[in-house]
C-alpha cells in the first residue's frame, strides 16, 4: 500500500480472484472449443484458436470496462474493481494468442514478412473489404500492452498518477478500435444474428453504465450549496451522515468527503491518492478512513496514511451550527491537521 | 473484520460482500458459459473440406502447367461417361504456387511426386513436396488431356478465393477475415478461383485466367475475399472449368 515499491502481495482474497478469474476464462475457452470441435469438426485448430482467445478477450474486456461504473453505481461490485489489473493482464494475454495465431496462420509462409503483412497485405479499396480491420486490432494490442505492462503501482508511481491515468485511460481507445476490429472483420463472414445482437448488446451496456454512473455523479455534483457571509458553506445535517461513513458534498467545485466517526466530524478530499477513488464511499475501520477501491487508508484528522505509508490527501476545517455540518471551500494542503468538529449530545 | 464493507487486503470479506460476491461469480460463469455455447453454435462459414496434413502419398501422373499447374492421374476402369483421368490441382508448400519455370522441362510428361492431398466437394488439390517431382517413364497409359469444351460467355457472381486454403488448408478460408490471407497465397502463386453459390445445387469452381488465358495472379488481389461480377468465356478443360476474362472488367457488387 505504499508507494515504494513492493512485490505484490498475495492473500487468500487475491488469490481466489485469480483462481475465479483463471477459472473462468478457462471454462468458456473450453465450452467454445468443445461446442466447435462437434458441431464443425473439420474446422482448422488454428482458427478455432483464434476464435476462442479473440471472442474470450473481447468479452472480458466488456466486463473490465463494466466494473467500474457499476462499481459505482452499487457498492456489492467493488470487489471486482479491487485486482481489477490481473483482468487486465489477463485480457491483453488471451489478445495476445490471438494475435499471435492471426499472424502466423494469415500472415507467414508467404513472400510478404508476417508483420509488415499485417498493413500491406489487405489492399484498401472503397469497399468493406477495404477496412484495414487487423490494423485496428493491432494498434489495440499496443495499448493492451502498454497498459499490462505498467499495471504494477510501480509505474504508477513511476510515472506520476496523472500520466498513468491518462495512459490507462486509453482502454477506452482500445474498446473504440476493437469494436471497428471485429465489426469490419469477423461479423463481415459471421453473418448471425446471435453476433450481430451480441456485439450490440455488449456496446450499450458499456455505454449504458457509463452514462448512469456518470448521470449520478453529476447529480451529487449539481447540488452545491451557496457560501455563507464568511465563504464557510453548509453540507447537510450531523443526523443524515451514518456512523463511520460520509457523506459527498461539493464545494467550491470540488468534492468533500464529510465522515462522521467517534462522536466527530472530519472533512478530506473525496479523491484517493491512488487511483482517485472516492473515499466518501470508504468508511472508517480501526480509526481509518478506508479507501473502497483497494483500502488505502487516512487518518480523518489529518489526511495523511499510518506510517509506513506516506500517501496524503487535503483536509478541510469544520464546524457544526444547530446540528449542521459548515465546511471552509479552502483545502489545507495535503495531510495538514484539521480539527475535527466534537458532535454535542 | 468489516462487516459489510469490502477491504480486499483483509484476509476474508464479511458475510455480506462474500455473499454477494459469491452470487455475482456464478452468475458472471453461467453468462460467460452462455456465450461461449451461444457464439460456438452460430458459426456458419465452417464446411466440409480436408488438408490431410502430415499424410504424405505418392502421386504419379502427367504434369500440365497451363494455365495453371495440374496433374491428370489416369483412373483405372474409366468409361465413356467419365474421363480416364482424375484432376488436382498442385500447389506447394505454404503460400506459394508451384514455380512453373522450375518444372518447365517436365511440362507434358509422366511424373512422380511426393505430397499432401486436400478436397472439398469435387476439387482435389496436391501440395507437393517440390524436390520430389521426377520424370518417369511414360506408360502406354498416357492420360491424354480432353480436347476444351467452349460452355460460350456468362457472367458470374461469386467470391474470388485462393484455392489451396478454400478447398482444405484453411476452415473457414473465405470473407474478410481470411483475406489477407488470400491475397498472400494468390500473389505467392496459389491459383485463384471464383466461387460460384448457386441457389440450388453445390458450389461452382471456376479458375481465373485472362482474356487469353494466362494466370492473373496479381491482377485479381483487389478483388479477393468480396462479392465480384465477371464476365468472360467458360470453357471445361482437362476436368477443370475455366472463365477467361480481363480483370480489369471485374466489378464488385454489393453484398
Ligand atoms: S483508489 Fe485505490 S485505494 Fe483508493
Amino acid at each position: 500500500m505504499s508507494l515504494q515499491y513492493q512485490a505484490v502481495q498475495w492473500n487468500r482474497q487475491k488469490r481466489l480472484y485469480d483462481a475465479v478469474l483463471v477459472g473462468g476464462v478457462a471454462l468458456y475457452l473450453l465450452g467454445f472449443g468443445a461446442v466447435t470441435e462437434f458441431l464443425f469438426p473439420n474446422i482448422t485448430e488454428e482458427i478455432l484458436l483464434m476464435r476462442a482467445f479473440g471472442s474470450a478477450a473481447f468479452i472480458l474486456l466488456h466486463i473490465i470496462l463494466c466494473i467500474g461504473p457499476l462499481g459505482r453505481l452499487n457498492a456489492g461490485f467493488l470487489p471486482l474493481l479491487y485486482n481489477r489489473r490481473h483482468a487486465g493482464v489477463t485480457l491483453f494475454l488471451l489478445a495476445l494468442i490471438h494475435a499471435v495465431m492471426v499472424v502466423t496462420t494469415y500472415h507467414a509462409g508467404g513472400d510478404t514478412n508476417p508483420i509488415a503483412s499485417i498493413w500491406v497485405s489487405s489492399p484498401l479499396t472503397h469497399s468493406v473489404a477495404g477496412v484495414p480491420f487487423q490494423a485496428f486490432g493491432f494498434l489495440a494490442l499496443v495499448i493492451l500492452f502498454l497498459m499490462a505492462a505498467t499495471s504494477h503501482d510501480f509505474w504508477l508511481a513511476n510515472l506520476s498518477a496523472p500520466v498513468w491515468k491518462s495512459l490507462h485511460m486509453l482502454v477506452y481507445a482500445a474498446y473504440a478500435l476493437l469494436v471497428l476490429h471485429v465489426t469490419f472483420g469477423v461479423l463481415q463472414a459471421e453473418t448471425s444474428l446471435v453476433y450481430a445482437v451480441t456485439m450490440a448488446a455488449g456496446l450499450v451496456t458499456v455505454l449504458g453504465l457509463h452514462g448512469l454512473a456518470a448521470s449520478k455523479e453529476a447529480r451529487l455534483d449539481r447540488k452545491i450549496n451557496a457560501p455563507d457571509t464568511d465563504g464557510w458553506v453548509e453540507a447537510g445535517a450531523v443526523a443524515d451522515i451514518p456512523d463511520n461513513r460520509a457523506r459527498i458534498v461539493c464545494v467550491a467545485g470540488e468534492r468533500v468527503a464529510i465522515f462522521k466517526y467517534a462522536g466527530k466530524i472530519s472533512a478530506v478530499s473525496n479523491v484517493c491518492q491512488h487511483q482517485n477513488g472516492p473515499l466518501g464511499e470508504g468508511k472508517i475501520v480501526a480509526g481509518c478512513i478506508t479507501c473502497p477501491w483497494h483500502g488505502y487508508q487516512y487518518l480523518p484528522e489529518t489526511g495523511a496514511s499510518p506510517p509506513p505509508f506516506v500517501e496524503r490527501v487535503p483536509t478541510f476545517q469544520v464546524r457544526l451550527k444547530n446540528g449542521r455540518v459548515w465546511v471552509n471551500p479552502q483545502p489545507n494542503p495535503a495531510g495538514t491537521r484539521a480539527e475535527p468538529a466534537v458532535i454535542e449530545l | 473484520m468489516s462487516d459489510d464493507f469490502y477491504i480486499g487486503w483483509e484476509a476474508r470479506p464479511g458475510a455480506g460482500p462474500a455473499r454477494r460476491l459469491r452470487t455475482l461469480v456464478v452468475l458472471l460463469l453461467v453468462v460467460g458459459l452462455g456465450l461461449a455455447v451461444a457464439l460456438a453454435t452460430q458459426q456458419h462459414t465452417i464446411g466440409t473440406s480436408v488438408f490431410e496434413w502430415g499424410n504424405l502419398k505418392p502421386f504419379s501422373g502427367r504434369l500440365e502447367l497451363q494455365p495453371y499447374p495440374h496433374l491428370l492421374v489416369p483412373r483405372p476402369g474409366a468409361t465413356n461417361s467419365q474421363p480416364g483421368f482424375s484432376t488436382y490441382y498442385l500447389v506447394a508448400p505454404f503460400k506459394h504456387g508451384l514455380d512453373r519455370e522450375k518444372f518447365g522441362a517436365l511440362e507434358g510428361q509422366m511424373v512422380t511426386l511426393q505430397g499432401t492431398l486436400i478436397y472439398r466437394g469435387d476439387q482435389t488439390m496436391v501440395e507437393a513436396v517440390p524436390d520430389s517431382i521426377h520424370a518417369v517413364a511414360s506408360p502406354a497409359s498416357l492420360p491424354t488431356g480432353a480436347a476444351t469444351v467452349r460452355l460460350g460467355r456468362q457472367t458470374l457472381v461469386g467470391e474470388i478465393v485462393d484455392s489451396k486454403c478454400y478447398f482444405g488448408v484453411m476452415n473457414p478460408g473465405q470473407l474478410l477475415p481470411h483475406r489477407a490471407c488470400a491475397i498472400n497465397c494468390i500473389s505467392g502463386g496459389i491459383p485463384p478461383v471464383l466461387l460460384v453459390r448457386p441457389k440450388n445445387g453445390p458450389a461452382i469452381y471456376l479458375l481465373l485466367v485472362s482474356a487469353l488465358g494466362k494466370p492473373v495472379n496479381q491482377q485479381v488481389l483487389d478483388f479477393v475475399a468480396e462479392p465480384v461480377e465477371i464476365t468472360g468465356e467458360v470453357e471445361w478443360q482437362d476436368g477443370l472449368l475455366i472463365l477467361r476474362a480481363d480483370p480489369q472488367t471485374y466489378r464488385r457488387v454489393g453484398r
